[in-house]
């Protein structure tokens, strides 16, 4: 696959949330506005393409019998230096997303393309998929809070259209499972509209 | 299985010593990075920390030049501070820290007070109640409730009116955090607490408190 072709894999035919369907708590839990899942989205871009480089670049001299906790470290490691970095450079979004980016350590995306791609790729196709995961979580995470908060509180990215709140249950967690079931399904359903065979993993 | 990886699933004494060597390699590199990182970063975010602080209550007293604290108490046994407002040298008002059980979380909250002790306004800081309920206790309609109310008006009530505070429908236990949480914590436990301790009263150190530091 081409740089290009790496990109447009993760953002939709292996697109994490609508199509591999892992890490869907943060899916779920940081979709009731635009503004979060979009700055989470970003945060977990950055933390999986560096993780992808690393584990890329190290995989020749890495023990196979230690590879899991080998990659955990990596993950973990950028997970606390983007932490302190946006703590100390854009304190007033830290205390809105300071929580969310702590538990990006736990996303099972992350560790799985380390595991499944970087591990057994050259550092510039591992770069590429990292950048391309992570722009198919960012976006997948925008639209299910693009629909989460415009029918559940009426606003989008904080500006209201409405003085009440259409749809409550929307922001709520349960409101997060109908919306991304819903939305998964339409993804699936628009590709075999389409006629290609949906990708089986 | 191939003959490689037969091998492989074998543990021999190379292998011991190059998983010492990885382990070890990488947690020092690691280690040294986040090292670097934090040397750079810790003094910035501790600024950032008390430059927020500072502002937020600032914008609780705008009027006053300085604003020191006088003293500390313990609503839910963490340490919370209680400041005096002083401008050219008289006393204008005061600034209390207090935190209330709610819902899914604690929430903390800025009182202001004039020197009557009567409430100017309230700041919600931190909670994580529950989005489009809970939250509502933000919403500065209802947090604007608080303003001039004395001691004895800082009730939560159920019914429409402005003599006390009235609850958010379908929010009450957030509501309740904020105003008199019966624990101990929000703004009435906060109000009677400084009323005691400008008598001569100040509040003692329950067992377990969390420290002087932050919270």
């Amino acid at each position: 696959m081409t740089n290009w072709q790496l990109i447009k894999n993760g953002i939709f035919a292996e697109n994490t949330i609508f199509k591999l369907a892992i890490s869907l708590c943060p899916s779920i839990a940081v979709t009731n506005s635009v503004k979060n899942g979009f700055v989470l989205g970003i945060a977990v871009l950055f933390v999986q393409t560096m993780v992808n480089v690393t584990v890329s670049a190290m995989r020749n001299i890495i023990n196979s019998k230690i590879r899991i906790p080998v990659f955990m470290l990596v993950i973990s490691g950028w997970v606390t230096v983007v932490d302190m970095i946006v703590a100390a450079m854009a304190p007033e979004a830290y205390k809105q997303i300071g929580l969310y980016i702590q538990i990006i350590v736990a996303f099972a995306s992350i560790l799985a393309r380390a595991e499944v791609f970087a591990s057994k790729n050259t550092f510039v196709p591992s770069m590429f998929d990292g950048i391309g995961m992570g722009i198919g979580f960012m976006v997948a995470l925008v639209i299910i809070s693009f629909f989460r908060e415009l029918l559940g509180r009426g606003s989008l990215w904080g500006f209201a259209f409405v003085d009440f709140k259409p749809l409550l249950i929307m922001i709520m967690p349960a409101g997060g499972f109908f919306a991304v079931g819903i939305l998964m399904a339409f993804f699936n359903w628009m590709e075999l509209r389409g006629g290609k065979a949906p990708s089986h993993h | 299985m191939s003959e490689q990886e037969t091998k492989k699933a074998q543990m021999g004494g190379k292998d011991m010593f190059s998983i010492v060597v990885n382990l070890v390699a990488i947690y020092l590199a690691g280690g040294l990075i986040i090292a670097g990182v934090y040397a750079w970063a810790s003094p910035i975010i501790f600024k950032n920390n008390k430059e927020m602080r500072e502002k937020a209550l600032k914008a609780m007293m705008p009027e006053a030049e300085t604003i020191t604290p006088i003293g500390a108490w313990w609503p839910h046994k963490k340490h919370a501070e209680y400041l005096e407002a002083k401008s050219g040298g008289e006393t204008v008002g005061y600034v209390v820290e207090t935190l209330g059980k709610g819902y899914s979380s604690f929430i903390s909250t800025l009182i202001a007070l004039n020197k009557d002790l009567v409430v100017q306004k309230i700041d919600i800081l931190h909670h994580a109640e529950t989005p489009g309920l809970g939250d509502e206790v933000e919403n500065p309609k209802w947090k604007g409730q608080f303003s001039g109310k004395t001691l004895g008006q800082l009730k939560l009530v159920k019914q429409e009116g402005t003599e006390y505070i009235q609850a958010v429908s379908g929010a009450t236990i957030s509501s309740r955090a904020v105003t008199d949480d019966n624990g101990g914590g929000g703004v009435r436990p906060a109000v009677e607490m400084l009323k005691e301790a400008l008598a001569g009263h100040p509040p003692e150190k329950p067992e377990g408190a969390k420290g002087g530091g932050g919270h």
